[in-house]
This record gives structure tokens, sequence and C-alpha cells, in this order.
């Protein structure tokens, strides 16, 4: 990102964004409500195009995309299958029916995020966290060279969120995914992520989790005392 | 049983009309879907009162500009009834796709102005016009006019057009429609599925419209989606299961007002009407009885 501005219709939220993400890191996004966090993932997904600057990749990367299950309508009748299945459309030119093994794929993606027991109900009778392991088992169908997940927790209660975010980090291990993860979980990203971008008043903080999530640090970026 | 005797009979007189309304029984469903989940209902109101304000304005042309029409019911004048409603269809469902889109102002009240001032204006319009007064008045008003060979043919086709492209792009109309952002992501031109998509909506109510009027085609687009949808358990059930209750109850109502001496049009929606309210006690029954949990949509 070069001198990159984002914002909607013209109106920059946040203007002057110089920073780069590194292959197979993961990082954290952070920032208060409405501070820019959920348009700069769309930006950098091309959902939203920017107000001004630059945004390069090297190659032509593959994101796998988890949104937040609350943006996805109830009223489509779409089992979790369905919803999952949508993943390897990417791949399949328009008109082309769905190769078995295309379905066989998804089936593992699930499998992978345990999602496979649940998968054949209605997505919209699913508790909020088996959404989101059915919405990363998507983004795992795209065969994803960046995983992008837009507050993947909220609304999850705390055993779910623990298990999601162990199950984020095995596989950022085990493939080398880069991760991008939109959240407001403090304890979460201390454990799990390596480095962070910190979007607080207009200002934008980049650097390892280590650096910025000092007490003495954080006091500084909220000019508290303690 | 006489009277289905007579419906079935190859020299029924209305024979092509019983076809053509089994027809868009089937086929509106298929593109309501659309509609219904992308939460377009009022669009499904206003569209077919449009498109028939189109047919009005087409066969008010040749009066207004001094052009003698031949004959009624003849092929120039159902060809001229077709351009127009095809237009005003397509040029609604983009300039009201476009604005809500932009979502500002009140959807509702544009749809609701859309509806009411089309509908007056058609009946208006139809009414100082010696070829309106003699059949197209009454399609609008929801009754089954007889219709040509040549029309039933050219309605098979269009309809058939429709249920092709809809099956073998359902895929990427299902996704833009779902999860937009997912399919930018997976580098889907989103705008041009979306013109699609529209594009099907338009050119669908406009020959639904042509063939049964736009109380029908409302129906048909709407209430057996809205149906089926209390217990589709997945989008395959729901599509197909829609489109069936359209083409049964399109038949049915067709036999019932045929036997004891009813409009069709509004015959069709009243059973429509009352196979939703019958799905729906029993739905509710069932859910009370299994303690299913609710969705909330």
């Amino acid at each position: 990102m070069s001198n990159l501005a984002i914002g909607y219709e013209g109106h920059a939220v946040l203007s002057g964004i110089s920073l780069s993400v590194a292959r197979s890191s993961f990082t954290a996004i952070l920032g208060a409500n409405g501070s820019g966090k959920s348009t700069l993932l769309k930006t950098l997904l091309g959902i939203q195009r920017p107000v001004s600057g630059e945004l390069r990749f090297l190659g032509q990367p593959v994101f796998g995309y988890v949104p937040q299950s609350v943006e996805l309508d109830t009223l489509y009748p779409l089992t979790g299958f369905d919803v999952a299945l949508m993943g390897v459309y990417g791949r399949i030119r328009a008109g082309r029916l769905l190769p078995r093994g295309e379905q066989d794929f998804v089936q593992e993606c699930l499998r992978a995020t345990a999602a496979d027991g649940f998968a054949r109900k209605k997505f919209s009778q699913l508790s909020g966290g088996q959404k989101q392991r059915v919405l990363i088992a998507r983004a795992l169908a795209t065969k994803p060279d960046v995983l992008v997940l837009d507050e993947p927790t909220a609304g999850v209660d705390a055993a779910a969120t623990h298990a999601l975010l162990e199950f984020i980090s095995r596989i950022h291990q085990e493939r080398r995914l880069t991760i991008l993860l939109v959240t407001h979980d403090l304890p979460l990203v201390r454990k799990h992520a390596e480095q962070v971008i910190w979007l607080h008043e207009g200002k934008i903080l980049h650097g390892t989790v280590r650096e910025l999530l000092t007490p003495e640090r954080m006091a500084e970026i909220f000019e508290i005392e303690i | 049983m006489e009277s289905l005797r007579e419906i079935l009979s190859p020299d029924f007189l209305l024979r092509n009309s019983v076809y053509t309304s089994v027809l868009v029984g089937f086929i509106c469903p298929l593109v309501g879907v659309y509609l219904v989940l992308r939460r377009l209902v009022f669009m499904g109101v206003a569209l077919p009162q449009v498109s028939s304000t189109g047919v009005a304005v087409a066969l008010s042309l040749p009066l207004w500009l001094g052009i003698k029409m031949t004959e009624h019911g003849s092929h120039s004048e159902h060809l001229l009834a077709f351009v127009g409603s095809t237009v005003f269809s397509l040029i609604a469902i983009l300039v009201l796709a476009f604005m809500e889109r932009r979502g500002r102002g009140l959807p509702e009240g544009r749809l609701g102005t859309a509806y009411v001032v089309a509908a007056a204006l058609s009946i208006l319009l139809l009414s100082k016009n010696r070829f309106g007064e003699a059949g197209w008045l009454d399609l609008l008003k929801g009754e089954v006019i007889t219709i040509s060979n040549f029309d039933l043919a050219l309605t098979a086709a269009a309809l058939l057009l429709v249920l092709a492209v809809l099956g073998i792009f359902h895929k990427e109309l299902l996704l833009v429609s779902f999860d937009r952002a997912l399919a930018v992501t997976l580098r889907k031109n989103v705008v041009l599925w979306d013109a699609i998509m529209y594009l099907l909506i338009g050119f669908t109510v406009s020959i639904a419209v042509l063939s049964v009027g736009p109380l029908i085609s409302f129906g048909f687009l709407l209430i057996p989606v809205l149906t089926v949808r209390l217990f589709a358990r997945n989008m395959r059930q729901f599509t197909i299961t829609a489109s069936i209750v359209g083409g049964v109850a399109s038949f049915l109502g067709f036999w019932i007002a045929y036997e004891w001496d009813l409009p069709v049009g509004p015959t069709d929606v009243v059973l429509l009407g009352i196979i939703f309210a019958v799905v729906w006690i029993g739905h509710g029954l069932v859910r009370v009885f299994k303690k299913q949990p609710r969705e909330i949509t």
C-alpha cells in the first residue's frame, strides 16, 4: 500500500496508508468501531475502490474471504455445504457444471474445519461458531494465498472463539497461509498474531505484536496513564 | 369433471390461453425466487404494472402519430405491445435497481409511486384507445384473452430462453445475489451478472404481462416463492417446488374459473393466496409440534 486513501464515495476515512504485509505472516488489524478496519479490508479485497493511492500485490493472490456471518442474508434456503461450495466457483467457468472432484474437495475443507457434521443443515439455523467454521471452509475451498477474516469471533462464545483461533493458527503454520484478521480481541491477537496494523483516530500504526502491544506503548496510543 | 375434460380437449377455444398461463405459472416463480431473495418484493409489484403501461403507451403510439392500425389482434399489434412492455420493464428495472443500489431516499415510496401511477396511466391510455377497449383493457384487469398459435409459440420460446439462462448460469446468479463480496474476491464480473439478472426479470415480467396481465404476473412471481420458502431445505428444492406450485395453481385456477364462470386472473391469485395460507398454518403447527427453531430473517 503506497500513500493509500480509503473511504466511501470519494470521501477518505483514512489516508496516507503506506505499509506492506509480508507473505505467510499473521497480521491482525485492530481499531475501534468506525476506525476504518472493514473499509481497509474491503479495499484490499477489491470490494471497494481506493479513494487515491496505490495498492500493489506480488502476482495475483487468491483471497479466501471470511465475512461476518451476520452480513449474509438468512432468507436464502442454503445448507452449510451449499455455502461452502461457493468457494470453488472462482475456478469454474460460467455455465459449467461443478466437477465431482471439487465437491469432494469442499467436503474435505468442511472436515478440516470440523464443520462436516452440520454441513447438511440450513446455514440460517447454525450457531455463530458453526457458521464461522462453514465460512472458513468456504474460504479454504478457494485455495487461497491470503486468508482474510473480518471479525470471525463476533457473536461467538468464548469456547468456540478459542477453538476457531487455534484452528486458524494451525492452518497458518501448516500451510504457511498469509492471514489478515480484523478483531477487537487483544488477548487473542497477543496469543496468535505476529504483526499488527492499528487504526486509531485517523492514524495507522504498524509493527510487531511485541512492539505495539506493550502496556507502555498502548498507554501512549490512548494517552492514558498506567 | 366435464369442464376439466373440455379444458383438456384439443378443440378447446381457450386452449392456448391455458397453455400460456400454465407456462407463466411455471416460469415466473423461478425468476420470483431472485426477487424475493434479493428482497425486491416491492419491485415485483411495481414492475408488471409499469410493463402494462408500456403496452398501453405502445398501443397509443399509432393514434398519437396518426398511423392507421389495420386490425385488432394482429401480429403487428402484438409485436408493438411486446416492444412497449419489454422496453418499459427493462428501463424501469434498471432505473429502480440503480436507485436501490445507491441506497438513497425511500425505496418503498418510489416503488409505490411507480406502481400507482403506472396502473392509473395504463387504464387512462387504454380507455381512450379503441384497441384497448377491444381486449387489452380486459387483459390488464386480469381477464384471460384468446391467444393465437403464433403468440403461444413466441411466449413459449421466450420463457424457455429464460429457463435456459437461469439453469445454465444458476451458480453465478446465486453467488452474486447471496454474497456479492465473495463474488468480487473470486473475480466475477458482478455488474454483468447483476445486469443479466435484471434483464431476465424485466424480460420475464414483460412476457408474463402480455400473456396473462399484471395481476397474475405479480401473483406468480411472488406467492409460490413465499409459500415454498416456508419449508424449503435447499435452493434446488426451493426453486423446483415453487415452479411446480405456480404451474399447478395456474391450471387449477383456470379450471375453477371455467367451472364457476369466474375471471381467471383473480381466481388464480386467490387460489395462490389460499395455498399460501394453508402452508403457512401447516408450517406453524409443525414448528410448534416439533419445536423447531425460528429463523431470523
